[in-house]
């Protein structure tokens, strides 16, 4: 089998779960002899960046051949972040010709050049993830009449908290109805697709992302943040949706029963100077450390120098910092609502918002010493069980892929 | 054609809330008394009352041949006492038909027999005096909690003036014995035993509404068959009381089989007898028990409440407050302690099946595992703060006393 997918960056450098999410699910595929063609817009400014370690796309992986299109497109960039991105872009060393004036010009062009990728690539099936490349994917299809899968890793909804962008739930909703079948990364997901878009049940599969074993075991010298102190870790972009507002609430009460308690932010975004005024507000200044975005090995670094995760995401459809914080053996605390809460049973979980409970639950983990082994010990063995791992998500993405291939064009059984 | 003893065991622990680091210090209590009350209604109406009223049916209508044993646990007779007298009544009335022996246990259905012979001796007497009260009846046979046994208990139990002790008949235990024989302890040759035998009484217990079940549905004949078809002595069935009405709902029809069930054993010339009458009898050779076995789990040890390490912690923690609750002398700390040592407690924090990926126990009140260690470590915590300033108030009000002697 031999499937044209379209997505993200690739290698995933800073961009968070979905890139890594898909860089598993590649690895996953290829390693049960399927072959890939990626597709990738990448901002190739972003090489220019310091401190980013790349996995080199020159390293020989069989079976996966990689295409950049050059252009500005990010994920999750909304339309002012992209508007900001192309005005870097066109004062940089690879200055010139901007692609597009718009977020969408851009999409129309990624489409475009999907068109002629599909001529010339051979491929069974088309994947694409979320509403940035579905067009792509559908102008792929046009060309090659194969069929179209959509993998969907979050919403306009999610992300917004409500209708969003009309444009990009628009694209959004064209992509997931016009789609042959559909991947969704959570059973919650799922039903808000169906909710949302009505598309029925029968149609989507739920494979949740897999995970593999970590790179290597750095030691912990040069951490950001001060050794020997208990830590509780937000990793992920400080925006409405990871709930970072909550997490310094927790964090306040948190102090009040561990004093000696340190808390790290890891990541940055549009709400990040509402949450150090918070922060400053109840006189944690001193105990929260703001270490910016994330990446590479740094990421697993923090992860160890922590010695509880907190995810207080109002919205988790993924949920992959929860399986990276156990696979570095560190507990973490997750809501009810995340994807990752279906398949983990060695996390503590709570409510988004209930802070009560949260603080509750890390000023457990930090005075009990057993009950932190036996999570991190517990969490660590089912992250590393088959069931968790890429090969079992990559064999129910196959799974899909099959279905797709023998289906009928849902398309027209839909009735677009 | 062997004999039947029947015997049913009915508890249920005082519950905590979901008790919050929040909420140590604040007088709030540990216990969720809300859900308790919910619990023991509902217990009751689906289990209880319908199994009590086949059951002393079937003693009136018997005569007298038909006959069993039950044992009630402290904490469930007094929750029964403030919340649901009229069930009260109704075990009260059918331990009055005569039919019925009643066995001795710790009071508050704890784990004080693997550590602390004084607490269990002090834990026993309280519950002989809590059957005395409710029903006038003084116990000889003694069942542990979740019938744990090991030749350290023993010598105690005889000690305190039984006669004779349940057991679980675990392979590892009996060796090539049969459990269907009376049977004495190594360590205390005055302590009769009584060996479980699980496999019929799982059949009732567990199997039951098993539909992939070769042997689905069971009728109460065919079980009855099963029981005579043993050439032995006496075969000796041990359930919850829970198994008619909660762990097999009534339309699994368990309530038939136990109706019909004193029926079918009399046809079968399968004699009722109750554990003192078994322990009068010969016994057939000794039982010695180097290993704590129970009826708990697949594993039949004490792996089902001190299996992990946040059980062995708690379980830890809570035998050293034990003595400075005791210094203190308040009744009301120290009953306190005493909930806290209801084996479920521990039970709750067992990892076993969550890891099996079954879902939470039916009948366990928190989220998971480490959510019931939180709230009991937190409990413990303001338990302890209190008695810490208790014994401060205890040191004042003796200084104050001096200052005025002098």
């Amino acid at each position: 089998m031999r499937v044209l997918m379209f997505g993200w960056e690739f290698p995933p450098f800073q961009a968070g779960g979905l890139a890594t999410a898909t860089l598993g699910l590649v690895k996953g595929l290829l390693g049960r002899g399927i072959e890939v063609t990626l597709v990738v817009p990448f901002a190739a400014a972003a090489a220019d960046v310091p401190n980013l370690r790349l996995v080199s796309a020159a390293e020989p992986r069989p079976g996966l051949r990689s295409i950049r299109v050059d252009s500005p497109l990010a994920p999750y960039a909304g339309a002012e972040e992209y508007l900001v991105l192309s005005e870097a872009r066109a004062s940089g060393p690879h200055g010139g010709s901007l692609y597009g004036a718009n977020l969408f010009d851009e999409v129309e062009r990624y489409a475009a050049v999907a068109g002629l990728i599909a001529a010339e690539e051979p491929h069974d099936l088309i994947d694409t993830h979320d509403w940035i490349t579905f067009e792509a994917g559908r102008r792929a299809r046009a060309v090659s009449g194969k069929p179209l899968v959509a993998h969907i890793h979050a919403t306009e909804y999610d992300r917004c908290g409500g209708p969003g962008n009309p444009e990009i739930h628009r694209r959004e909703r064209l992509g997931l109805l016009e789609a042959d079948r559909i991947i969704s990364n959570s059973a919650i997901l799922k039903r808000q697709v169906v909710e949302q878009y009505a598309i029925p049940a029968e149609l989507i599969d739920v494979v949740h992302f897999g995970i593999d074993a970590p790179a290597g075991q750095d030691d912990l010298d040069d951490l950001p943040v001060a050794a020997g102190r208990p830590t509780v870790l937000f990793l992920g972009r400080v925006t409405r949706q990871k709930g970072p507002e909550y997490f310094v609430e927790v964090a306040r009460r948190v102090a009040d029963h561990v004093p000696e308690a340190q808390f790290v932010m890891a990541g940055t975004g549009d709400l990040l100077p509402r949450v150090i005024e918070r922060a400053v507000e109840l006189d944690l200044a001193d105990r929260v450390h703001f270490a910016g975005p994330a990446k590479g090995p740094e990421v697993d670094r923090l992860y160890r120098a922590a010695d509880v995760c907190v995810m207080p995401s109002v919205s988790e459809p993924l949920g992959l910092v929860a399986l990276e914080s156990l696979r570095n053996g560190t507990p973490c605390v997750i809501p009810r609502t995340a994807g990752v809460a279906e398949v983990l049973r060695h996390a503590l979980r709570v409510d988004f918002w209930d802070v009560e409970e949260m603080a509750n639950k890390v000023v457990g983990l930090l005075h009990h010493a057993p009950l932190w082994q036996e999570l991190s010990e517990a969490g660590l063995r089912e992250v590393r069980s088959p069931r968790l791992g890429l090969d079992e998500a990559a064999r129910k993405t196959e799974e899909a892929y099959r279905k797709t291939l023998t289906g009928v064009a849902l398309s027209e059984a839909k009735g677009a | 054609m062997p004999d039947i003893c029947l015997y049913f065991q009915v508890h249920q622990p005082y519950r905590l809330r979901r008790y919050r680091v929040f909420d140590i210090g604040s007088g709030a209590g540990y216990f969720d008394e809300a859900a308790n009350r919910t619990i023991l209604r509902r217990v009751a109406d689906k289990c209880y009352l319908p199994a009590n009223r086949v059951l002393r049916e079937a003693v009136e209508r018997s005569g007298g041949p038909f006959r069993f044993a039950l044992s009630l646990s402290g904490v469930l007779l007094d929750q029964l006492e403030s919340d649901a007298p009229d069930v009260l009544e109704s075990f009260q009335g059918l331990v009055g038909t005569g039919g019925v022996e009643l066995l001795g246990e710790t009071f508050h259905h704890s784990l004080a027999s693997l550590h602390d012979p004084a607490e269990f001796r002090a834990q026993v007497g309280l519950h002989r005096q809590a059957v005395e009260r409710h029903f006038g009846r003084r116990p000889e046979v003694f069942r542990n909690t979740e019938l744990l046994y090991d030749d350290a208990i023993a010598p105690q139990v005889a000690r305190m003036g039984f006669r004779g002790m349940l057991l679980e008949g675990t392979d590892r235990l009996l060796g090539w014995r049969s459990p269907n024989y009376v049977y004495v302890a190594a360590s205390a040759p005055e302590l009769r035993l009584l060996s479980r035998n699980y496999r019929l009484s799982d059949d009732v217990g567990f199997r039951f509404s098993n539909r992939s079940w070769d042997a689905w549905p069971l009728t109460a004949d065919r079980w009855a068959e099963w029981i005579s078809r043993s050439a032995e002595s006496s075969v000796h069935i041990f359930l919850d009381y829970e198994t008619f009405g909660e762990h097999h709902w009534t339309d699994t029809g368990i309530f038939d089989f136990l109706r019909y069930l004193p029926d079918a054993l009399a046809r079968r010339n399968v004699a009722c007898v109750h554990p003192s009458e078994l322990a009068a009898r010969a016994p057939l050779g000794t039982l010695s028990a180097p290993v704590t076995s129970s009826w708990a789990d697949a594993e039949r040890d004490t792996s089902a409440w001190l299996g992990n390490r946040l059980q062995r912690a708690a379980h830890e923690r809570h035998a050293r407050l034990g003595s400075r609750v005791k210094e203190i002398a308040d009744p009301v700390r120290l009953e306190t302690w005493r909930r806290l040592g209801t084996s479920d407690h521990l039970y709750y924090m067992s990892t076993k099946r969550f890891s099996d990926g079954e879902v939470h126990q039916y009948f366990s009140p928190c989220d998971s595992p480490y959510d019931a260690f939180i709230a009991y470590m937190n409990a413990l915590t303001d338990l302890e703060r209190q008695c810490a300033a208790d014994t401060v108030r205890g040191r004042w009000a003796a200084e104050g006393e001096m200052a005025v002697a002098i």
